[in-house]
Order: structure tokens, then C-alpha cells, then sequence
């Protein structure tokens, strides 16, 4: 399973910017079932098992990551950006970058010597930040990109010991427990959807769940872990290597009684969300047609939303099993 | 020598403290070209003999900015504190590489988002926490006392600049080097010492001792200095790309600026001057105060985000510095 984040983790793509991550999983589940792509770019597979579920189950995980876009290249050579997602400018600051998956470039601003007294305890206006590609004119910059042009912060793929470090684990830990349960689930039919456009609205999740039209769906997520130094109990969310952490209610939804309850019975290591924050595609999936029993399942992830993003193997392991389990609960609930 | 290729191994290793990597990588390289001593331990001395009696010192510093560990707390979190001036806006979830018992990579915290409302102020580095990412192990591996560096690996950006971590001052040092190969194959009208001093970056105490040792006549240090971007004053920087960075200064002297200025526009090597009204900031501030005094030197090439794990600097600039400086010695230094 670390592997396959790796291999995908690595990947670059932001959102509306899919390809990369669409194309590596069709690889991968290409033997497994029938796959259809809609017009927004979410991928849509059908994975038969042995019995079909009197109520329509579909599992989404999504493969967009937070990154920017390039909105304008200045005469000496140098790119704006906004950021696309939500990110905090300190995440931004002096990160090298990969545009288009292939340029490398750094987010720049000026040195710390440079900076006044008070200035260098506050952080700076994104606005204030531009990318450096080495580019010595607009023109030259203009020959290796153009403005709409998307970027990530490049990080390494680093395990230490039980924990993982990286850039986009979310949601590609949900991409992978996704693509390792088409590959080794065969009890009950699934439909798994590989959405677009998360971190900008919850966008793709909705026309995908539109098409799918499910009885009931399974979130695969990462989430906020603050079990970090400095915050008190109350505030830490759910802590690395508690377990999957299963949410009652966050900003965009509140999620099915019955379903959080038999999750958190099942017999897995899980924790509660325990935070009214932050939002997934719950908040599109559960308000489809006429209403969608809806669950997230989520690996907690401290320093989410950076290049640097820590999760622990023993709790994505959690996550995985909890999702096979609640595919059975859901087949066999009456 | 190949200047990108050392450049880029010198960068990417560690450098501080007792962490000795880069220093491993440039001894190995001088040894090459020059007769090296490793004094005092605070630096390493490459000596090439000349025709005269003079010396010429041409030093840049082998050490680069970093933490070091002060408190290792039970969940594996680090309290640090800082070698050198580091912005500490950019730190939330920066990684490094923590040089414990083994060299393991760790995080700085960042605020979670739901508990980052209003304003955050960045006072002081003990306010801010490395993740181990070791939880309760973390004490079998990292001490109080261990050194911290960043960690990024160098990268090639369009035409020929790069960006990495600690070309502040390993770009100084690939300068060194490559006057070193230079001058290995023809002898130099006065002695060279090449300095590779230590500790600049916590107040320019390798090059106090290192000159003390080598008593030179005269030295020229190599160092970085600010290169350009759209939020920064034209004022207070250099261009990238143009060329060595001569140093102008009441601390430098006024003849080998003057010498550098007329060699550079003699041999059409591009360059331009960075004037200053006191101190530099650099090793020529010691290295000048030396016994009864030094006559000395700065050349700085120009560097962008200095002080980060995302440095950028041009090549063909490193190459220029080495040319002003070949034709400089070339020239007898002040003594021609």
C-alpha cells in the first residue's frame, strides 16, 4: 500500500488538472472493472463482486491536490500566482515548485536581511509572493509556460518508521485504498468514484454522484490530525495512529447516525472526528437527488494542505478495513 | 573541474557544526589541486606556492545556516534554536533532515487551520516545533545538541541558474576550488591560500582564526549577496546574471576594489559594484582586523532568496567571479 501512495502521492495534480492521477489509476484498475470518465474528468468504475446489494453503494476518494495557477508573467520574467485551494501563505513561502509537471521553479519574496522589524513577524500578502523559473525576460518565460498554467510544491516521499511524509496524501491515500479494494474486495458490487475538483468546492463529486445516483456512499479522505505540540487536548481532532477517524459532522455535512454508529462498533481501530470542522465531498455526494446515506472514513494527516504532510501506515491500514466493513454493513442493512 | 556538478553536491550535503559532509566534498576536491591542512578545527587551508613571498588569502565560508536541538519532548516534538538568520515565517511545515544517531527527516508544525484565526506572529524560534516523526522513539535517536539542516536537493531552473539550499556560501566555495584547479597547473605569481573557513553564519569567528593561522598580506573574500526579484529595491541588490558583485566599503580596501573594478572592465568580464557604508556582513569584516590588519577584499555573487532551502543563483556569475579573480592573481594581486 506504500508503494502505491508513493507512486501516486508523487504525482502532480491540481485541480481541473487531473490527467496524471486519472491515467496512473486506469492503469491499475483497468483489469478490474468497467470505467467510464465524465465531462468534468471524474472517473466512474463499476467493480462486480460475488453479490449485488439491494441499495446502490458508491465509495469516493479524490484525485485533485492543492497547488496554483499562474495568473500573469511580468516583463523581467517573473510569474503570479494564486493559490488554488486552500493554503496557508506559510506553506508558500520559499517552496520549489513544479508547473505543468515538468518546470521547475521557486516561490520567492524577499529575504529575511531585506525585511524591516516588524514586517518579519507578520506573514507577507500571498499577493506579495511570485514564482522564479529562472526565466530572464517575459518572453523567455513565455516560450516554457503561459498564464493558466497549474503548479504544486514538489516534496520527497519519506517513511519513517510507522509514518509517511509528503506532498498531496490528500487524497491520494484515499485514491489508493480505493484502487486496493477494487483490486482485493470481491463480496458485494461497488461503484468507485475518482473525483475531480475537491479542493475547490467539492465540484467534481457532484456531477459523479449525479450519475452514479447511490442509495448510500462511503467518503475516503484525509483529515486535520493537530496532535501536535503546543495544542491542547480539546483542540487536536484526531491524533496519528488512533485509528481511522470517522466524522459525525463537519462544515459541509452531517453525516448519518446508523452508519458513524456501526463504524465506530465495528471492532477496528477508529477515533471520532472529533471537530465540527473542515468539509470533504460529503457536502455534494449526501445532497444528491434525493438524499445520500453518506459516511467518511478519513486518515488523519497532520500539516494537510502542504508539501509536508505526515500520516501514520497502521491507521490507513484502519481506513481500509473499516471501508470494506462498511460495504458489508451497508449490503446487509435492511 | 565541473562548477554546476560540485556546486550541486556541495549544496545538497549537510554543513554545520560537527556535521562535516560539504567539508568532506571540498577537502577531497582541493586535495586535488593544492597542499591542504586542516587547522584548528574551524577550517580547511589549501596552500599552492607562488613565485613571490606575498600571500594572498581568497577565503569563503564552508558552513550553512540550521538549528540545533535544545529540547526533545516525549511525543517526539523538538525545540530548536536558530545558527544563522532564518526567516521563521517560511518554517510551518518546512522539512529537514535532524542529525541524530541516524539522520532522520522531520516537519516544522504548522498552525492546523482551525486554530489559525486572526493574525499569527512569528517572535521566536522556541515558539515554533519540529515533528520528528518519531512519536516516543524520538529520544533513542535525537539529543539535545543535534544538529538540524534543510534538506532540499539542488535543481535546474531555465538558462543557467539553479536553485538550492546552501549556496550561501558553497558557491564561494566551487570558487575556490575552481581558481584552485586553475592555479594547479601554473604557478601563481605570489603564494595562494585558499581559506574554507567556518562558523560565518554565527558571527565570523572561522575566519578570525583561520587568517590569525595564515597571516596573509592580503585577502579577498568571496560571498553572496542580494540578487533581484520584483518585491525588492533595486537599492538593495545586485542582478542576476550580470556578474560578479564588487564590494565598496570604508571596512575594504579601497586599491583591490579599484583593481578588481579596472581588471573587469579591461578583460569585458561583466560585473557590477555593491557599495555599502560600513560592515559587509561577510568574512572580509574579521578577516581585515586580523593581527596588526589585512588589506582585503569582497566579491559577492548575486543570490536570490538568500537564508531558505530555495537559494537561486547563475552559473555563468560563479564563472565570472573565478575569471575576475584568475586575472586578479594573475596580476600579482596588489602588488603588480
Amino acid at each position: 500500500m506504500t508503494d502505491m501512495i508513493r507512486e501516486l502521492a508523487l504525482l502532480d495534480a491540481t485541480s481541473g488538472d487531473e490527467k496524471a492521477v486519472r491515467d496512473h489509476i486506469i492503469s491499475k484498475i483497468k483489469p478490474y472493472c468497467d470505467i467510464k470518465t465524465d465531462a468534468l474528468g471524474n472517473m466512474i468504475a463499476f467493480k462486480k463482486g460475488k453479490k449485488t446489494p439491494a441499495k446502490k453503494i458508491m465509495l469516493d476518494a479524490h484525485m485533485d491536490e492543492v497547488g496554483f495557477i499562474i495568473t500573469h508573467i511580468t516583463k523581467d520574467g517573473f510569474l503570479r500566482f494564486k493559490p488554488v485551494g486552500g493554503i496557508n501563505t506559510s506553506a508558500l513561502m520559499f517552496k520549489t515548485v513544479l508547473i505543468n509537471g515538468k518546470t521547475a521553479g521557486v516561490i520567492s519574496g524577499k529575504p529575511i536581511h531585506l525585511t524591516k522589524d516588524e514586517e518579519c513577524k507578520k506573514l507577507p500578502d500571498a499577493d506579495k509572493l511570485y514564482i522564479d523559473i529562472g526565466a530572464k525576460s517575459g518572453e523567455e518565460a513565455e516560450r516554457i509556460l503561459t498564464v493558466g498554467d497549474r503548479g504544486v510544491m514538489v516534496s520527497d516521499f519519506t517513511v519513517s518508521g510507522k509514518n509517511i511524509i509528503s506532498k498531496a496524501l490528500d487524497d491520494r491515500i484515499g485514491c489508493a485504498i480505493l484502487i486496493k479494494l477494487i483490486e482485493e474486495y470481491g463480496e458485494y458490487d461497488f461503484t468507485a468514484v475518482f473525483s475531480v475538483q475537491e479542493e475547490v468546492g467539492l465540484r467534481g463529486a457532484k456531477t459523479a454522484t449525479y450519475a452514479v445516483n447511490p442509495d448510500a456512499a462511503i467518503i475516503l479522505e484525509s483529515t486535520t490530525a493537530a496532535d501536535i505540540a503546543d495544542v491542547p487536548e480539546d483542540k487536536t481532532v484526531c491524533r496519528l495512529g488512533g485509528g481511522a477517524a470517522v466524522s459525525f459532522m463537519d462544515r459541509a455535512t452531517v453525516y448519518d447516525r446508523e452508519y458513524y454508529a456501526a463504524a465506530m462498533n465495528s471492532g477496528i481501530p477508529v477515533q471520532p472526528k472529533s471537530a465540527a470542522t473542515g468539509g470533504n465531498n460529503a457536502g455534494s455526494v449526501h445532497l444528491s437527488g434525493e438524499g445520500v446515506r453518506t459516511i467518511a472514513i478519513s486518515v488523519p494527516c497532520r500539516y494537510i494542505h502542504s508539501s509536508s504532510s505526515v500520516a501514520n501506515t497502521d491507521d490507513i491500514r484502519a481506513a481500509y478495513d473499516l471501508a470494506k466493513y462498511m460495504i458489508g454493513y451497508i449490503a446487509n442493512d435492511k | 573541474m565541473n562548477i554546476k556538478k560540485t556546486l550541486k553536491a556541495l549544496s545538497d550535503a549537510p554543513g554545520i557544526g560537527c556535521i562535516r559532509s560539504a567539508s568532506e566534498i571540498a577537502k577531497k576536491e582541493l586535495s586535488r589541486y593544492a597542499e591542504v591542512s586542516t587547522t584548528d578545527n574551524l577550517g580547511i587551508i589549501g596552500r599552492i606556492p607562488g613565485k613571490s613571498d606575498r600571500t594572498l588569502m581568497i577565503e569563503a565560508h564552508i558552513d550553512e545556516i540550521g538549528f540545533i536541538v535544545t529540547a526533545v519532548d516525549d511525543k517526539g516534538f523538538l525545540t530548536v534554536s536558530t545558527c544563522g538568520g532564518i526567516d521563521l515565517r517560511a518554517l510551518p511545515s518546512r522539512q529537514v533532515d535532524i542529525h541524530g544517531k541516524r539522520t532522520v527527516r522531520g516537519v516544522f508544525c504548522s498552525t492546523p487551520p482551525h486554530l489559525s484565526e486572526g493574525d499569527i506572529t512569528f517572535d521566536k524560534i522556541s515558539d515554533m516545533k519540529i515533528d520528528s516523526c518519531l512519536g516516543e522513539s524520538a529520544k533513542d535517536v535525537i539529543s539535545v545538541g543535534d544538529y538540524v539542516t534543510f534538506c532540499t536537493k539542488s535543481r535546474e531552473l531555465a538558462g543557467d541558474l539553479i536553485c538550492g539550499k546552501s549556496f550561501d556560501d558553497r558557491a564561494g566555495i566551487c570558487v575556490l576550488l575552481e581558481l584552485a584547479s586553475r592555479f594547479s597547473k601554473k604557478t601563481p605569481p605570489l603564494n595562494l591560500a585558499f581559506c574554507l573557513s567556518d562558523m560565518e553564519e554565527i558571527g565570523l569567528r572561522g575566519a578570525k582564526t583561520a587568517t590569525y593561522g595564515i597571516s596573509p598580506d592580503e585577502a579577498i573574500a568571496i560571498d553572496v549577496s542580494f540578487g533581484d526579484g520584483p518585491e525588492i529595491d533595486p537599492n538593495d541588490c545586485g542582478k542576476i546574471g550580470k556578474g560578479a558583485m564588487i564590494g565598496v566599503s570604508p571596512i575594504i580596501d579601497r586599491e583591490i576594489s579599484d583593481k578588481l573594478i579596472r581588471i573587469a572592465a579591461e578583460s569585458e568580464i561583466p560585473y557590477q559594484t555593491e557599495v555599502m557604508s560600513s560592515r559587509t556582513g561577510t568574512d572580509a569584516d574579521t578577516i581585515s582586523l586580523n593581527k596588526n590588519g589585512v588589506r582585503t577584499g569582497l566579491v559577492s555573487i548575486p543570490l536570490r532568496n538568500m537564508h531558505t532551502d530555495c537559494e537561486i543563483i547563475s552559473v555563468s556569475d560563479i564563472t565570472r567571479v573565478c575569471d575576475l579573480l584568475e586575472n586578479y592573481i594573475e596580476g600579482g594581486g596588489l602588488n603588480d
